[in-house]
């Protein structure tokens, strides 16, 4: 049966924006960038030094790790699963990666270092969530057990690599990278990419203004990436759809199993980039590194607007939530209260988030 | 009767679970345009013949013939892909995805971006989904809204249009209006309406009897895994089919109680077949 | 217009421009008034120090903390303290990165990685700030002819000569034969992992009579230290343990607690490296035998010394290693004036 153009004009609607944008919509929808602004504003009075650029671009190149992290996390958890094992699986990745590099560095050039650094430490992640992925779809054992037994399992096979003792890299060029910056500006007005030029008499480092570093960049390029592949592809979709039902899904010829395997392996392979990433900026690999991040990263997704049960969320909330965890650490430190002041302040906020999402629901069933 | 061939014929389809014979040696037949409600109590085989129809179970015996041929499905997808349309009573719908979303769901439409990469083509989705919905005549206010903010006789409304997008055959619905409220039930039968106005037939299971008599054409009562009567639905009443559907032994005391009430008479003979 | 959709919660393309222009307007409105890029805190009597604790709530770190404050005090200087949650080096790279954009004039740090932090502790000594070690050094604390020589002086014990020196008393009272088991933090720390290899050189020093029966690592955590010791005292090598070394506080504390589960308490016997409150009154309850303390006090306020040197140009008064000292604490000396001042405060 065709489907024959309408007759009559359509009764239904999909130009948004007919109707007023009332108050209520704005703080619904916008209420994460409105606190993160507010955030800004007040960290910017309280104290002095916290605005200014070279600030925020450390804050932005110290939130890269989490913020990968959490970026696999996102898809997990939108998906209806959860990730616990991210931060061995990072660490994993790390202890790869600078194997390799310390074992080949110095006689290769430095991109086919970085490049094989890479390749082990993404490869070597990407088995624990092919496992993951396996035991959850076919095994149908629940996401948060799984997840939590490859925790273990990753951190011993973690430690084991790197026989006990964390793994330093001291090939050259290596930190450069993953302290860089793309732009070097000279006092005398010299530009410099990529790298420090080599004459540099009578001028000393804090004279030199330093913009974009590398890792904020790779940062944005992964997040435009990610929220690329959750708005455009089928496979973003598709992820809404597990999430929102399951079964609905299948019933409707979604292929669920491997949908699920390769979120998980999704999952792993952002939490591996981390791990290659923390190699590259800190010279050292350790089974340990991502353990810390783990639990933020998972607050990041939820402050950024997304359930806990799945389908609902955004990359670009995601991205909101680490920001805002980020300048309220950093924020906190120019305030000089005492720190412990920032733990409170995290927790505070998860809770907000938590309590507006079911503020906005309420609102839209009454409505 | 004209000389058209039945789309979905089922002859003498068996089914048992263990020790129990869920449907016992059942065949019918269904015509293009014609909605064909399926009364049982519970445990009469109603929602095992359906599943068996839409790929849900392998029979243990019998034939399904689809416009003539014989036809196996393995999966209920496999009887999708051959315009066997199932509307389940929880709707399988994702509520957080809004409606065309839902309609495309697993046949998603995908345009080029860029030359080279596949994305989902919203505009085309959206555009033909407004025009099945109009078709159907259902307003939705706002497409791009999730579901979950749609009433509940919406949300049938968008499992329905879906079927019908994807050029079902046949439909099967089972308790339709289940969970409805009564304005949102009448539109659901408008719909069931529209559908056989355009030629799907409609298999509709239901406890709701009045709801069959609304739209139905024909009427087959199930008791115990077996056909225990077929109705033109002009030809029958309530009560008869009550009495189809409870059995000899029952009826008297619901004869009593008619008695009671009004002077009523109803055939009591069962007719297996 | 079409939408612009970051996900299924559709973000209309006015609302996306409108938050990021609000956030960005805001943002750069404040830093054209805000924010100045001059070189760290000039004024020459408003001095700003940081101390950054290997991690926060350590009794070692704040008896640390109140030298270096005592000290900061004294000379007029302004302290800060901050410190990571965990002893990470993920969690301690971004404290050192705010603190060198709020430009303080020195950093005094205990790394919590002797590798990862380099690059971190470089980018602040780039920045104009003095960086001195305390407790833990980075590179190899060699701060003269090492790999890493920018910070100004590596402040704390000997940690190898301390680990000996444990040794060697456990080895004593444990009449000097037996197994001797060491329980320590985490590979990679620069301090406990020196502790382990001058105990490690005590018992070799034995030529047999003592003998290592094994060591584990409970990541500072003295609930993990316990268990590891308890499910060695259940085991087969239980018997063969006669003295547990304790690297840092957790680990002394939990091998302690398992000893104590065991009912052994008395027949094994326990060197504490670190001495806070808890491990004084195991002490007098003989629970452990022998507790090792570092003087941290000293170690920060010898740190604000140095960093007030440097900041005067007094730097000959600087020297590139000052190895702090030890008190060693029994049952004997445990009231002496000299063993109670060494005791680490918890507030």
């Amino acid at each position: 049966m065709k489907v024959s153009d309408a007759a009559t004009p359509s009764a239904n609607q999909s130009q948004p924006g007919k109707t007023a944008l009332r108050p209520l919509d704005i703080v619904s929808r916008g209420w994460s960038w409105l606190f993160l602004l507010l955030l800004i504003i007040f960290f910017s009075i309280t104290g002095q030094g916290f605005l200014n650029i070279f600030n925020f671009q450390t804050i932005g190149a110290d939130m890269s790790l989490v913020l990968i992290m959490a970026l696999g996390q996102t898809f997990v958890i939108l998906s209806g699963g959860i990730d616990l094992s991210v931060g061995f699986v990072m660490g994993m990745a790390s202890v790869a990666s600078a194997l390799v590099m310390s074992r080949i560095g110095g006689g290769a050039p430095l991109f086919v270092v970085v490049l094989a650094g890479l390749a082990v430490g993404l490869g070597v992640g990407l088995i624990p969530g092919l496992v993951n992925g396996l035991v959850i779809a076919r095994l149908r054992v629940p996401p948060f057990i799984v997840t939590l037994g490859m925790y273990g399992i990753a951190r011993g096979a973690g430690f084991i690599l790197s026989g006990g003792q964390p793994v330093s890299v001291q090939t050259n060029g290596i930190g450069q990278i993953g302290n860089g910056y793309l732009l070097y500006l000279l006092p005398d007005g010299r530009l410099s990419f990529f790298h420090l030029p080599s004459n540099l008499q009578g001028v000393r480092p804090s004279q030199i203004v330093q913009l974009l570093p590398f890792p904020l960049i790779l940062l944005v390029i992964v997040v435009l990436i990610c929220a690329w592949l959750l708005s455009q592809t089928r496979f973003g979709r598709h992820t809404y759809a597990v999430g929102g039902s399951e079964e609905a899904s299948r019933r409707a010829g979604i292929p669920v199993a491997r949908h699920t395997i390769l979120i998980y392996m999704l999952s792993a392979l952002l939490a591996s980039l981390a791990g290659v990433l923390y190699t590259m900026r800190f010279s050292n690999g350790a089974a340990d590194v991502g353990d810390p991040l783990l639990l933020t990263s998972i607050a990041a997704v939820i402050i950024g607007g997304a359930s806990l049960f799945g389908g609902e969320g955004t990359i670009l909330g995601t991205v909101i939530g680490a920001l805002i965890i980020a300048i309220i650490q950093n924020g906190l430190i120019f305030l000089g209260i005492n720190p412990f002041w920032q733990f409170i302040a995290v927790g505070a906020v998860i809770i907000l988030a938590v309590l507006v999402d079911q503020a906005k629901k309420q609102l839209v069933e009454r409505s | 009767m004209p000389d058209v061939q039945p789309i979905l014929q089922v002859k003498d389809l068996y089914k048992r679970f263990g020790g129990l014979v869920a449907v016992d040696h059942v065949s019918l037949d269904i015509y293009p345009g014609e909605v064909i409600g399926i009364l049982g109590d519970n445990g009469a085989g109603k929602s095992t013949l359906i599943k068996m129809i839409s790929g849900a179970y392998k029979p243990d015996g019998g034939q399904i013939l689809l416009n003539g041929e014989v036809v196996s499905f393995s999966t209920p997808l496999e009887a999708r892909r051959r315009g066997i349309e199932t509307i389940y009573q929880d709707l399988a719908l994702c509520e957080n995805l809004d409606a065309s979303a839902n309609i495309f769901l697993g046949r998603e439409r995908m345009r080029h971006q860029l030359g080279i990469f596949r994305v989902l083509d919203r505009p085309y989705m959206l555009r033909e989904s407004r025009q099945v919905l109009d078709q159907l005549d259902i307003r939705i206010p706002e497409l791009r809204n999730p579901i979950r903010q749609l009433s509940g006789g919406q949300r049938q409304a968008v499992s329905i249009a879906r079927a019908v997008y994807w050029n079902a055959y046949l439909m099967i619905m089972d308790e339709p209006t289940a969970a409805l409220g009564v304005p949102e039930q009448l539109k659901v039968l408008e719909l069931i309406r529209t559908l056989r106005n355009q030629g799907v037939p409609v298999i509709l299971i239901s406890h709701n009897m009045q709801d069959v008599f609304a739209v139905a054409d024909r009427v087959i009562v199930m008791r115990r895994g077996s056909k225990a009567g077929e109705r033109n639905i002009s030809e029958t009443s309530e009560n008869e089919v009550v009495g189809l559907m409870v059995g000899a032994e029952y009826t008297r005391v619901i004869k009593k109680i008619h008695d009671a009430s009004e002077e009523v008479r109803f055939t009591t003979h069962d007719e297996s077949e | 217009m079409e939408d612009t959709e970051l996900g299924n919660k559709s973000l209309s393309r006015r609302e996306f421009l409108a938050g990021t222009a609000a956030v960005l307007a805001g943002g750069s409105l404040l830093a054209a008034c805000g924010g100045s890029t001059s070189t760290p805190g000039s004024s020459s009597t408003n001095y700003t120090f940081v101390l950054i604790q290997g991690v926060k709530g350590d009794p070692f770190y704040v008896t640390m903390q109140k030298g270096a404050q005592a000290m900061a005090d004294k000379l007029g200087v302004k302290l800060l303290v901050d410190g990571p949650a965990q002893f990470s080096a993920t969690l301690q790279a971004p404290i050192v990165d705010a603190y060198i954009a709020k430009k303080v004039d020195v950093m005094i740090i205990a790394a919590c990685d002797k590798q990862a932090m380099i690059a971190p502790l470089q980018r602040a000594n780039d920045a104009g700030i003095k960086v001195i070690s305390v407790d833990t050094f980075i590179g190899n604390g060699d701060y003269t002819s090492g790999p890493v020589t920018f910070p100004l002086s590596y402040i704390g014990s000997d940690n190898v000569q301390g680990g000996m020196i444990a040794g060697q008393a456990l080895i004593k009272s444990i009449g000097n034969k037996g197994g001797i088991y060491i329980e320590n933090v985490t590979p990679g720390i620069s301090t406990t992992d020196q502790r382990q290899q001058g105990c490690e050189q005590a018992i070799k020093a034995t030529n047999g009579a003592v003998t290592l029966v094994g060591s584990n690592y409970d990541n500072d955590s003295a609930a993990t230290a316990s268990q590891q010791v308890s499910a060695l005292l259940s085991s087969s090598k239980g018997t063969k343990v006669n003295g547990i070394f304790g690297t840092n506080l957790f680990s002394a504390e939990g091998s302690a607690q398992a000893v104590k589960n065991a009912n052994k308490q008395g027949q094994i016997k326990i060197a504490n490296f670190d001495a806070p409150q808890q491990a004084i009154v195991d002490l007098n309850n003989g629970v452990v035998d022998l507790v090792i303390a570092q003087k941290p006090s000293d170690m920060g306020s010898t740190a604000v010394q140095y960093g007030v040197y440097a900041l005067t140009g007094k730097t000959s008064s600087i020297h590139k290693r000052v190895a702090t000292g030890y008190v060693v604490i029994d049952k004997t000396n445990v009231n002496d004036p000299a063993s109670q001042a060494a005791i680490y405060k918890s507030s």
